[in-house]
């Protein structure tokens, strides 16, 4: 008699065959020692998955506990603590040194004709990878206190104190993050004034239509309004988000400002750092230090005793500067009365836009280049810059991985549900930004949006891994789920996108709608972790 | 109690096995549930959530899923203990209703399609008797269970969740076939499929 099919015979090991068939088989068996061995053997590969099985999946021992860290944690904490650190050691003194320029550059849409205004240009520059800027500011300014922070003191609280919740440990670190925000003093008016015969002792966080100092602030000025009118004394530094911003006192530290345009006609102890349509320090102002900016127009008439850098579309200087000019736009006019202490370097588009007047002094050398527009592509430093940027990606994934495995796999699979994703993402990150001011400007109080903001670039920043990650899986569709093959197609994905941002048009387009998908995925995945667990 | 201990543990013993509850106290825990005991719904997870969870895990691609889904259960269970009838043995009903639950996500993530279309794919079928021995038979070490844990895991979903469902949760190609939507033989194709593409990885490995 002809042999069963192995197929039959597993079935019949199942316990599966009708009962007649499976009478059948056994006389077969009877007289069929092929078929015996066969049987014994699918018998034995029953057991084995049975037994494979009833131990369970590594996880399951602990279903609450979803904070599990990997094995040999203790090594690997150090390790990744030493590698946040000496990363942040490079690229702290990077930062300060080099590319404070490099990464305005991206804050820079003045290049180009159009700059009627500031939200002009904003609005323009979202269009054309605006979303990446953000993230790459984002990436800047907060990569190193995130990356020392968020990855040194989540590993250690989530290896001390193994708390429950992914949600719950983020928002810990976050809240670290943002505890500074508890020491300060707040105003909320319409009018906020510090009075001439006033002294604010702590940080001053002022809100309103206008505000107005006349007296001292010994702290830091935090300043939200249309107008900000310093013309008292402030002996930290003065962070200005407004429509105006005049300084005609005293400000002891910098000026960090985001407005449509700063007047300094008073003392700065430090530098100005800032994003404006427009900046003039007029006759009477003095720049203790430098100025680094970007911004439409430019008009220096008072001194400035560094060197000044700056990415502007017009640029007039009639004061002085202790070193070197260095700027990068449309037009630069050097009047009669203008002296430079070092050397004067410009790149414009065209030659006729650079008017030195034959009064001007310059000390140094005198470059002034035209721009070809070369191609970024020819440049080794974009390579450079890209490589460093991939890793701290592929670094920030790692980590991510290392400390919330199940949010960050759970998130690159969020970003799968397409449309869902990237319609809450825009609306996340459309409304998020409303919802930091306003809850910064209501009694809420100022943590909340701190922790908010922060939080918002850190998912800006991470909706690239998650996405990328989730376009690597996409890709390579790997046979497993493990870290490996999640950080792979992390390493894919980000190197796809890397390429396609590099698109004309499509590649801010993409880029929006990469920080659009990965938001989305990001706060659907804080919703579900935040849903009730069962309690028992 | 030998449950409760072994569960602090961390170790979740099969059902049937010694340390189980059984019988009569674990009859009067769920008649207690049944009548919304909280305390009596809190004993049930503390013996169930870590099979239920294991359940979830094999079935689904991600811990994250499995945990929500494993959530799912005990909070429906508060509703659907009362239909418990007693008529099978109950950690047996809690995994079909785990497994069914675990389909729902499934299909939810294919926005409503089934999770395994019949014919999609063709299932080979092996004529001959294979003479080899199955390369599974042999008694196998812990390390080497844990690959064949992650060899299942590593299986597409409609190899994989057949698998389970009848491996771990141990139900008929019947109970399958109708929690799957799909005809007894296509279930038993599939699981026969599954075993030799376990086979094929595994090989790969030990070689």
């Amino acid at each position: 008699m002809e042999c069963y099919s192995e197929q039959i015979v597993s079935i019949f090991v199942d316990g599966e065959l009708p009962v007649e068939e499976a009478q059948r088989l056994r006389d077969h068996l009877a007289t069929c020692r092929r078929c015996r061995q066969l049987l014994d053997a699918l018998r034995a590969e029953n057991r084995v998955l049975g037994e494979s099985l009833q131990e369970l999946p590594e996880e399951a021992a602990s279903p609450a506990g979803f904070s599990r860290l990997p094995r040999s944690v203790a090594w690997g904490d150090l390790a990744v603590v030493a590698a946040v650190l000496a990363l942040g050691s490079i690229v702290v003194p990077w930062i300060n040194e080099l590319s404070i320029p490099e990464a305005l550059q991206w804050l820079s849409p003045f290049s180009l004709s159009g700059r009627s205004n500031l939200i002009f240009n904003l609005s323009y520059y979202f269009a054309h990878g605006g979303a990446a800027m953000l993230g790459d500011y984002a990436a800047a300014v907060g990569k190193i206190f995130l990356l020392l922070l968020l990855g040194g003191s989540a590993l250690l609280l989530g290896r001390r104190w193994r708390l429950r919740q992914p949600g719950l440990r983020l928002l810990i670190v976050l809240l670290a993050l943002s505890l500074p925000g508890f020491a300060l003093e707040q105003r909320h008016r319409e009018v906020v004034t510090v009075a001439a015969n006033e002294t604010v002792d702590d940080t001053l966080l002022a809100t309103g239509d206008i505000v107005r100092v006349e007296g001292v602030v010994n702290g830091d000025l935090l300043a939200f309004g249309e107008s900000v009118e310093v013309r008292g004394t402030v002996k930290g530094d003065l962070v200005s988000f407004a429509k105006r911003t005049v300084v005609s006192g005293t400000v002891e530290g910098n000026i960090y400002n985001f407005s449509n345009s700063l007047d300094l006609d008073g003392q700065l102890g430090h530098s100005i750092y800032g994003l404006m349509q427009s900046l003039s320090v007029n006759d009477r102002g003095r720049v203790g230090q430098g100025i680094v900016v970007a911004a439409g127009d430019v008009s220096l008439e008072g001194a400035v005793n560094r060197s000044v850098t700056m990415f502007a579309g017009n640029t007039d200087v009639s004061g002085r500067i202790g070193r070197e000019l260095t700027m990068t736009g449309d037009s630069l006019t050097l009047t009669n009365t203008a002296r430079i202490g070092g050397s004067l370097s410009a790149h414009v588009d065209e030659l006729k836009n650079v008017h030195i007047a034959d009064g001007a002094t310059i000390t140094g050398a005198r470059d002034i280049q035209v721009r070809v527009r070369q191609s970024r592509f020819a440049r080794p430093r974009f390579y450079f810059y890209q490589a460093v940027w991939l890793a701290a990606a592929m670094l920030v994934g790692w980590l991510g991985l290392l400390l919330f495995p199940g949010f960050f796999q759970a998130s690159t699979h969020a970003v799968g549900s397409g449309w869902r994703s990237l319609g809450l993402g825009f609306a996340v990150l459309a409304g998020v930004p409303v919802a930091i001011f306003v809850t910064a400007i209501t009694l809420v109080g100022l943590p909340a949006s701190l922790m908010l903001l922060a939080m918002y670039l850190a998912a800006i920043y991470l909706a690239k891994v998650w996405v990328g990650a989730f376009l690597g899986q996409m890709l390579l569709k790997p046979a497993g789920a493990t870290k490996g093959d999640w950080l792979l197609g992390l390493l894919v994905g980000l190197l796809v996108l890397t390429i396609v941002g590099f698109i004309p048009y499509l590649g801010g387009l993409v880029h929006l709608g990469v920080v659009c998908l990965g938001l989305g995925a990001f706060v659907w995945q804080l919703y579900r972790v935040s849903r009730p667990a069962i309690t028992t | 109690m030998d449950a409760k201990r072994s569960n602090a543990k961390g170790l979740q013993p099969r059902e049937g096995k010694a340390t189980q509850m059984e019988g009569p106290d674990l009859e009067s825990v769920i008649a207690r549930a049944q009548g919304h005991d909280a305390e009596a719904l809190g004993e049930i997870y503390r013996l169930y959530a870590p099979r239920v969870f294991g359940l979830c895990r094999y079935m689904l691609d991600s811990r994250e899923s499995a945990e929500d889904v494993t959530s799912e259960v005990f909070l429906k269970l508060q509703r659907s203990i009362e239909s418990y009838d007693g008529s099978i043995p109950f950690p047996r009903w809690l995994l079909r209703v785990a497994g069914n639950q675990c389909i729902d996500a499934l299909r939810r993530r294919k926005r409503g399609r089934q999770v395994i279309v019949e014919g999609e794919e063709e299932v080979a079928v092996m004529e001959a008797a294979s003479p080899e021995p199955s390369p599974l038979g042999a008694v196998l070490s812990a390390e080497e269970r844990a690959q064949v844990r992650d060899a299942i895991a590593r299986l597409p979903e409609n190899y994989r969740v057949p698998l389970v469902l009848r491996y771990y949760s141990e139900l008929s190609y019947d109970e399958i076939a109708q929690q799957l939507g799909l005809q007894r033989n296509y279930v038993a194709a599939l699981i026969f499929r599954a075993k030799q593409e376990l086979r094929r990885k595994l090989g790969h490995r030990s070689k």
